[in-house]
């Protein structure tokens, strides 16, 4: 146990990539927001302003799963890490920096929620939908977002070292058929309504429950990927 | 005692065969060298036998057991290999403090002398260091790591010959002071061979020679003197290597030499000289692929 929580270590050595970084992304994102806002403000806007920055660390969690294998698994096996080591000390690591941005989501948001959106109507944590049932749960979902994303360049990195390029293609390529089929069938049955129905009706929870499933089957996958891949 | 033991070990890829039957054992406290051609097979060894590749066949055991996911065994081992990557991003400080936290015998203070020697920049980034200082970085790790089975893959990559040196000297002091098992791969035969204790030579994915280095050394010698002696002498015997200077002539010949042999030596006026591990170790690799169908010309 105590080798696995060294890898959590290990990762945070530089802290750079899973702590600095998105949170020098989210912070800039906020800035330029609250900027622009208090622009529309000033010109006298008074509708309330939703803004989609919050997800901006997002997307360079991606980017954070993919170096995660490329670069420190090989350097995690010079210095004689076991893979499951490696595999669980990541995702701890990842859930860690996850946490992180939650709470500071959640935060935000109350505080937007407490002063009517910074006083001009700007709501860059606190999105309208996503807080319906309530600040837990929207933690929560911004928390299973960000694994799920990490999970996916993780995952996608790790058949890429297992399979090569041609491989990843070929099971993205599966993937997108198998959905294409989905959505076929969905048409085929003149159903999309009660699918709309089924998916506005489960809410953010729902919404959470099938990122916790996605997570799972990604890292899952990538778990099992690993256990054979070389250096 | 023996820390590693290899047997039948076979490692196929594709279409090439990396390993080809491979079995051999790596005793506790020496310095191996293990020596070959690019390609022969030395990193996909040192790479399953610390469980970051796979055999296709065989058995490789490290302290008894299996090293595939094995913190028991991996703990007491270290492997930097030649073309490692590290975190990018990452200083110098950061990958040594990462090594610090899985080898139990990691000797910081060792460890600063060591970038203080290589005059390795610690404030740069590792994707900005050069093929050198990269190599530093590697050698540091491993030197540093004291681990009780040490590979280095071809470290001194970039290094200078200053460099090389530096490597070297620290190597001995250190296994003067912690011996341990040091598994050190290279072409540079020479400058290697006064490291190394043992030698292991592969070739083709086959091992070529397992011996003590001064048994190899005395495995061959260079007769020189009058041409025309010279060439009576080595009548009969396996020539691997000749060159001629005038009526000199410096002939190579494998086998040792029996008292008979100094003694009608001496007669016909002819110098002994030992023969480099280097040359012989080509010769004996040149040797062994003849019948081959044709040969890489490197």
């Amino acid at each position: 146990m105590s080798r696995t929580l060294n890898v959590v270590r290990m990762q945070l050595a530089n802290r750079e990539t899973f702590v600095w970084v998105p949170l020098l992304i989210l912070g800039s994102a906020f800035a330029i927001s609250m900027i622009i806002w208090g622009i529309l403000s000033s010109a006298g806007v008074t509708v309330n302003m939703y803004g989609g920055g919050a997800q901006a660390p997002l997307w360079y969690f991606v980017a954070v799963g993919v170096q995660a294998l490329t670069l420190t698994f090989p350097f995690s096996q010079a210095l004689s890490v076991t893979r499951r080591e490696f595999f669980v000390g990541t995702m701890l690591t990842a859930a860690l920096t996850s946490a992180i941005l939650a709470a500071i989501f959640v935060v935000g948001g109350l505080i937007e929620l407490a002063t009517g959106g910074w006083g001009i109507g700007g709501y860059f944590f606190a999105l309208d939908w996503l807080w319906t049932s309530g600040p837990l749960m929207a933690g929560l979902f911004f928390f299973m977002l960000t694994m799920t994303v990490f999970s996916l360049g993780f995952w996608a990195a790790t058949i890429y070292k297992r399979w090569g390029a041609l491989r990843l293609t070929a099971i993205l390529v599966a993937i997108s058929l198998v959905l294409l089929g989905a959505v076929w069938v969905i048409t085929a049955t003149r159903s999309w309504g009660s699918v709309m129905e089924v998916i506005v009706g489960s809410g953010v929870s729902g919404l959470t429950g099938v990122l916790t499933v996605l997570t799972v089957l990604l890292a899952g996958g990538a778990a099992l990927a690993l256990q054979r891949a070389t250096v | 005692m023996t820390v590693i033991e290899v047997q039948h070990l076979t490692k196929r890829y594709k279409d090439t065969l990396a390993l080809d039957d491979v079995s051999v054992s790596f005793e506790k406290d020496t310095i191996y060298g293990l020596l070959g051609r690019n390609g022969a097979g030395k990193t996909t060894l040192m790479s399953i036998l610390t469980a970051q590749n796979f055999g296709t066949s065989g058995s490789a055991r490290v302290f008894g057991e299996d090293p595939y996911e094995n913190a028991r065994v991996l703990s007491r081992i270290c492997f930097v290999r030649e073309s490692q990557r590290y975190p990018e991003d990452a200083l110098p400080t950061h990958a040594f403090r990462m090594a610090s936290l899985f080898f139990p015998n990691w000797d910081q203070a060792f460890a600063e002398e060591l970038i203080a020697d290589f005059e390795l920049p610690l404030k740069t980034r590792i994707k900005k260091l050069s093929r050198g200082q990269l190599s530093a970085v590697g050698v540091i790790i491993g030197l540093a790591s004291r681990a009780e089975i040490t590979f280095f893959d071809e470290p001194y990559l970039g290094l200078d010959a200053v460099a090389r040196q530096l490597f070297y000297d620290r190597l001995l002091a250190d296994y003067a002071e912690h011996p341990r098992t040091i598994i050190l791969s290279s072409h540079l035969i020479d400058e290697v061979a006064n490291l190394i204790e043992r030698v292991v030579v592969i070739d083709g994915g086959r091992i070529l020679l397992d011996d003590e280095t001064d048994a190899v050394r005395s495995r061959a010698a260079t007769i020189v003197g009058d041409q025309a002696a010279v060439d009576l002498f080595v009548t009969g015997r396996e020539v691997i290597h000749r060159e001629n200077l005038g009526r000199v002539a410096s002939v190579t010949v494998l086998g040792d030499l029996t008292a008979d042999d100094r003694a009608a030596l001496q007669a016909s006026d002819l110098d002994v000289a030992p023969v480099s591990l280097q040359q012989l170790v080509v010769r004996l690799t040149q040797h062994a692929a003849r019948g081959a169908a044709k040969g890489d010309p490197r």
